[in-house]
């Protein structure tokens, strides 16, 4: 319940906000933060069920393939997923660096998909560095969204971690 | 007899529930799922639920930006008289909704003009969203199926052009906008009749793709519609000729279209509900 209604909060203000925004300002994507939340932290059969939804949600406001996002974001949830059972190591540098990871993954994996790979090896240096900016600035916004999510699960009485059995 | 929990499909379920649906969001988007696909429809119901808000926040940034617009031009008013301030106040936030009703008014009346020089029936929309990721260009639409509005009807706006609908639910819909790199619209050089392809590119930007490079064209001519993709009628302007890329092997030229319509300040547009007159091809190029 909390990651749906966090989700609709992070469409809604990333379907609004992006449209007052002066032309290339960078907002930071909100849906992704949560994705990553749920694959560093919430590592329970309902996750990836989560992470689809909340993709597949994103697909009714963004893009132009229907299931692209969806795909993305299972497939970002399963990156976080394994690397914090196999890799990290909780800490406060570790989870945006995480999201900045798979922010830029998010952002060419959708333009491979839809421009084809000759897409993201003929990139622009402008356009990585626009990417790399972004990326950034969604880390940068992980930092206040995953306090947010911590305070929420602590409210409703839920664990802030749930870790796979 | 063995713990349920030490199986191998107890143990990695996480990652097992994550596979199959990362299978199932590959096919959605191999098999290129369409509205009222069963897979779809959900999609429907999450566009609808944000609807309400998104249309009350687009308004409510109006009037956000006329206070902040207002806030500005009375901090140099005197501050010793409360009442006239205040009075002022009420007069200023007066007007300045008059002027954005005028150029609101100034904005819809462009486009009826438009709608009654286009002899198709057509369907105004405010755009309530953009994009939410940013990674496509698209808009939000007020409007959606109740209106009459269907995925593949042409976009346009006052200046030209504005795109091709994607998705409608009941009562909003989604704008491929031109500059998007899956966007396409069949369309010709005004002045030589060359014909091409209008998309956008990954990048950012608008091209004319899969014009012969013998082609007569000049920077600022105007490109049109050509109607032939059945989508918008003939004749409509898109945008113009801004550089032209003749270095190079290919048999096409690469040619940069400066798009007519302000595709980053939409703030109404109109719908094509009615399909234009089918032009056969006559072979212009």
């Amino acid at each position: 319940m909390l990651f749906a209604v966090a989700t609709m909060v992070a469409l809604w203000l990333q379907t609004e906000v992006r449209l007052w925004l002066p032309a290339g300002a960078v907002f930071p994507d909100l849906v992704l933060i949560l994705v990553v939340d749920l694959g560093l932290k919430q590592h329970n059969a309902l996750s990836p069920a989560l992470a689809f939804a909340i993709g597949y949600a994103t697909d009714a406001f963004s893009g132009t393939h229907l299931g692209l996002n969806a795909f993305m974001m299972t497939l970002i949830f399963l990156l976080s997923y394994e690397l914090s059972r196999h890799v990290w190591v909780t800490g406060k540098l570790i989870e945006p660096l995480t999201v900045a990871l798979a922010d830029l993954l998010n952002r060419l994996g959708v333009m491979a998909i839809t421009g084809g790979l000759a897409t993201v090896t003929n990139i622009k240096s402008s356009t990585m560095r626009l990417l790399v900016v972004q990326a950034l600035i969604t880390a940068g916004a992980a930092l206040l969204i995953f306090a947010l999510l911590d305070a929420g699960k602590r409210a409703l009485r839920l664990p802030v971690r749930v870790a796979a059995e | 007899m063995q713990d349920p929990k030490d199986t191998f499909l107890w143990r990695n379920r996480v990652a097992l529930a994550g596979g199959v649906l990362l299978l199932l969001a590959a096919h959605m988007l191999s098999s290129g799922v369409r509205q009222g696909n069963t897979l779809a429809r959900p999609q429907g119901l999450v566009a609808e639920a944000l609807r309400p808000f998104q249309a009350a926040s687009a308004r409510m940034a109006h009037s956000a930006g006329d206070l902040f617009h207002h806030y500005f031009r009375l901090a140099h008013i005197a501050q010793d008289n409360e009442r006239l301030r205040e009075e002022l106040a009420q007069l200023n936030q007066r007007q300045a909704r008059m002027v954005e009703l005028e150029l609101e008014n100034r904005r819809l009346a462009e486009l009826l003009d438009l709608k009654e020089a286009i002899d198709l029936k057509m369907v105004a929309a405010d755009v309530i969203g953009s994009d939410a990721t940013g990674m496509a260009r698209t808009l939000i639409l007020s409007q959606g199926s109740s209106a009459g509005l269907q995925p593949g009807m042409g976009v346009i706006a006052t200046g030209g052009v504005v795109g091709k609908l994607i998705a409608a639910s009941r009562s909003a819909s989604r704008v491929m906008l031109l500059n998007d790199h899956n966007c396409a619209v069949d369309a010709f050089v005004q002045r030589s009749r060359a014909r091409g392809i209008v998309s956008g590119v990954a990048d950012d930007g608008v091209i004319m793709r899969y014009v012969e490079r013998t082609a007569d064209i000049k920077v600022g001519d105007a490109v049109v519609t050509s109607g032939l993709d059945g989508v918008f009628p003939r004749g409509l302007l898109i945008g113009s000729v801004s550089a032209i890329e003749r270095k190079g092997p290919g048999l096409f030229l690469n040619i940069a279209i400066r798009p007519a319509a302000d595709l980053r300040n939409l703030e109404q547009v109109l719908v094509i509900v009615q399909a234009p007159p089918h032009l056969a091809d006559s072979g212009t190029s």
